[in-house]
C-alpha cells in the first residue's frame, strides 16, 4: 500500500508541476503587458520601468525558474488591475461561494440520479427508465447556460417567486443549484443505471436470489455497493469538466465565484488572477483523484497490489 | 421476487422501432432549421443590419414585416437568426472537420505504424482530463485577449483525440487484414499502404463520428460565445444572441427564446440521429469519449 501511495503522490506533483509550467507559457504569449497597462503613448522609460518590476527584462528561462520559485514560495504575482494585492488572495475569496455552489450542485444531482436508478431496479419497470433517460437526452440538449435562462424565465420573471441574480439568501441558491444538479443527474443516472444493470445479472446477484433473499434486499445490499465505485472514479475524472461549467453558471446567475473572477479577469486583461484561479482548480482536480484512487486503494486490493 | 423485477427484463435494450423513428425525426429538425439559415436570407424581407428605434423590442407574429420580433436595436430577429446560424453551424462544421481530419492522419499512422505516436497519443489525453478546453480558452483570453479564431483554435488542437482514438482503435485491427498485408508483399511503402487501404476504411468511422459530434460541439461553442469568449458582437451568434437577449429578458424574453429554441433543435436532433450509431457501435463510442471532455 505505501508504495501505491508513493506513486501516486509522485504522478500528483509532476501533473501539477506540468499544468503550472502550462500556465506559464500561456503567460508569455502575449509578451510583456505593458501594451495592456500603460497608456498607447506611454514613455519607453516607463515601459522599460514596468518591464523590470515585473521580471520581464530577463531572459525567458530565468523569468521561468523565478516564477517556479516563487509559486514553490506561494507567491502567485500581483493583480495587474489591483497593484499590490496578490492574485491568489483574490481567488481565495471567492472560493467558498463556489465550493458552496459547486457541492450543493453535485449533491444534488447525485441523489435524484441514485434515486431515479434505484428505483429503476427496485420497481423493474421499463417505463421509468424512458421517462428518466427520455429527460435527461432533452436536458443534455439544453446548454447549461440557456437551462438557467428557462428557469428564470419562469421563476423569476412569470412566478417572482425566485431572485435572479446574486447570492444573498438560499431562494438564491435554489435556480443555480437546480441548472447544475440537472446537468449531473443526466451523466450520472446513466451510469448508475447501467452499472446496476451490469451487477444485476453477475452470480453472486444470481447466488443472493438462490438462497430466498427478497428483490429489495438484493439491489439495495448487494448490487448498489458494487455499482456505486465506478461512480466514484467517474465523478472524479469529471471534476475539471465540472469545475469549467461552473464558470458558465455562476456567470448567468451573476453568482460571485471563482469563475466570475475569472470571467472578469479575462474582460479587463487580468492575468495572474487568471492563472493563480487556474493552479487552485487543478490542485483541486489532482487532490480529489488522489483521494478517489486511494479510497479505491483501500477498498479493492486488485488496484494497490498491481 | 415477482416476475417482472427479474434482472434480464430490467437490461433489456432499448425498443427497437425507437431507433428507426430517433434518426428521421432528426434529420427533420436539423433540416428545418439549416433549410431555414440557407433560405432566409434569399427572401425579400430579409434584412439583419437595418436598426429602426421606432420598432424596438417587438414580440413576434406582431409585425408582418417582421414575424419574430425585433431586438433592442429594432433590427430583424428572423434575419439575425438566419445570419447567426449560418455563422454558428459553419464555425461548428468548420471545428468538427479540422478535428476529424487531424484525428484520422494521427490515429491511423498511430494504428498502423505503431512506436512513439502512440505513446504520445495516449498521454496528450491524460493531461487534457486535468485541464478543460474551457479553462485553457479562459487562460489564452486573458493572455492574448478573447477572439473567434483563437476559439477555433483551441477547439481545433484539443478536439481531435477523440477521433485519433476511434482512428488508432480502427488501424489496429486492419493492420493484420490479408487485402493490407497483400500489398506489403508485392513491395508497397507502408505509407501508401496507410494511406490507399487503411485511411479510407477508417474514414468511414470517422464520418459517422463527426456527425454525431455536431451537437456536442455546438454547446460547447454556443457557451463560449455566450461568455464572450468566441464570436465578438457586432457579429451575430446564437450564444451571443442569448447573452444580449439576457439584458431583456423581462421586457422582451423572445430574444433569448428564439436563438435558445435554434440551438436545442440542431443539438437534439443531432443526438436524435447519432443513437443509431451508438446503439449499433457502442465499442466504437466508448473508447471515443474517453478521449474527449469539454
Amino acid at each position: 500500500m505505501a508504495r501505491y501511495v508513493l506513486r501516486r503522490l509522485i504522478q500528483a506533483v509532476v501533473t501539477l508541476a506540468i499544468v503550472v509550467s502550462l500556465t506559464f507559457v500561456f503567460g508569455r504569449l502575449s509578451g510583456s503587458p505593458a501594451a495592456i497597462l500603460l497608456t498607447e503613448n506611454a514613455p519607453q522609460s516607463q515601459i522599460d520601468a514596468l518591464n523590470h518590476r515585473l521580471g520581464f527584462d530577463l531572459p525567458i528561462w530565468q523569468q521561468y525558474l523565478n516564477y517556479m520559485g516563487g509559486v514553490l514560495h506561494g507567491d502567485f504575482g500581483d493583480s495587474y488591475r489591483q497593484p499590490g494585492v496578490p492574485s491568489m488572495q483574490l481567488v481565495f475569496e471567492r472560493i467558498p461561494a463556489s465550493f458552496q455552489l459547486g457541492f450543493a450542485g453535485l449533491a444534488v444531482g447525485l441523489l435524484l440520479a441514485l434515486i431515479a436508478a434505484v428505483s429503476i431496479h427496485l420497481t423493474g419497470r421499463r417505463s421509468l427508465r424512458t421517462i428518466f433517460l427520455g429527460f435527461g437526452s432533452l436536458r443534455q440538449a439544453i446548454p447549461d447556460f440557456f437551462f438557467g435562462l428557462l428557469l428564470v424565465l419562469v421563476f423569476s420573471v412569470g412566478l417572482g417567486v425566485l431572485p435572479s441574480l446574486g447570492n444573498a439568501d438560499w431562494r438564491a441558491m435554489v435556480m443555480p443549484v437546480l441548472t447544475i444538479a440537472t446537468g449531473q443527474f443526466v451523466v450520472y443516472t446513466r451510469l448508475m443505471d447501467n452499472a446496476l444493470s451490469e451487477q444485476s445479472v453477475s452470480d453472486y446477484t444470481r447466488t443472493a436470489y438462490a438462497r430466498g433473499e427478497r428483490h429489495g434486499t438484493v439491489v439495495l445490499t448487494e448490487t448498489l455497493p458494487n455499482a456505486l465505485l465506478p461512480v466514484l472514479t467517474v465523478a472524479g475524472i469529471n471534476l475539471g469538466t465540472f469545475l469549467g461549467g461552473l464558470v458558465i453558471v455562476e456567470n448567468v446567475f451573476a453568482w460571485p465565484g471563482l469563475g466570475q473572477l475569472m470571467l472578469g479577469a479575462v474582460y479587463s486583461r487580468d492575468f495572474p488572477v487568471v492563472q493563480s484561479a487556474l493552479i487552485i482548480i487543478a490542485v483541486i482536480f489532482v487532490v480529489a483523484n488522489l483521494l478517489v484512487d486511494l479510497i479505491y486503494g483501500l477498498v479493492d486490493p486488485r488496484v494497490r497490489l498491481s | 421476487m415477482t416476475t417482472t423485477a427479474s434482472p434480464a427484463t430490467v437490461a433489456a435494450p432499448r425498443a427497437r422501432r425507437f431507433r428507426i423513428t430517433g434518426p428521421l425525426v432528426g434529420t427533420v429538425l436539423v433540416g428545418i432549421v439549416v433549410l431555414f439559415c440557407l433560405l432566409y436570407p434569399l427572401l425579400p424581407g430579409y434584412d439583419a443590419y437595418t436598426q429602426n428605434l421606432d420598432k424596438m423590442l417587438l414580440g413576434p407574429l406582431t409585425d408582418p414585416a417582421h414575424p419574430l420580433g425585433t431586438d433592442a436595436l429594432g433590427r430583424d430577429e428572423a434575419s439575425r437568426l438566419a445570419l447567426a446560424g449560418r455563422i454558428t453551424l459553419g464555425i461548428v462544421v468548420a471545428i468538427v472537420a479540422v478535428n476529424a481530419l487531424i484525428g484520422l492522419v494521427i490515429g491511423t499512422s498511430a494504428g498502423y505504424l505503431g512506436g512513439k505516436v502512440d505513446t504520445v497519443l495516449m498521454g496528450w489525453a491524460d493531461v487534457q482530463l486535468a485541464l478543460p478546453v474551457i479553462l485553457v480558452l479562459i487562460a489564452l483570453s486573458a493572455a492574448l485577449g478573447p477572439s473567434v479564431w483563437l476559439m477555433i483554435i483551441v477547439l481545433a488542437a484539443t478536439y481531435w483525440v477523440g477521433y485519433a482514438r476511434v482512428a488508432r482503435g480502427t488501424a489496429l485491427s486492419l493492420r493484420e487484414r490479408d487485402f493490407v498485408i497483400a500489398p506489403r508483399i508485392q513491395g508497397a511503402s507502408r505509407w501508401w499502404t496507410a494511406r490507399k487501404h487503411i485511411m479510407p476504411n477508417v474514414a468511414v468511422q470517422i464520418l459517422i463520428l463527426a456527425s454525431t459530434d455536431i451537437g456536442g460541439v455546438m454547446l460547447l461553442t454556443s457557451s463560449f460565445d455566450f461568455l464572450g469568449l468566441g464570436v465578438q458582437a457586432p457579429t451575430p451568434s446564437w450564444g451571443l444572441m442569448i447573452s444580449e437577449g439576457q439584458k431583456y429578458i423581462r421586457q422582451a424574453p423572445h430574444l433569448a427564446l428564439v436563438p435558445g429554441i435554434a440551438i436545442f433543435l440542431v443539438i437534439i436532433g443531432t443526438n436524435l440521429i447519432s443513437q443509431r450509431f451508438t446503439a449499433e457501435g457502442s465499442a466504437l463510442f466508448r473508447i471515443a469519449k474517453k478521449g474527449k471532455r469539454a
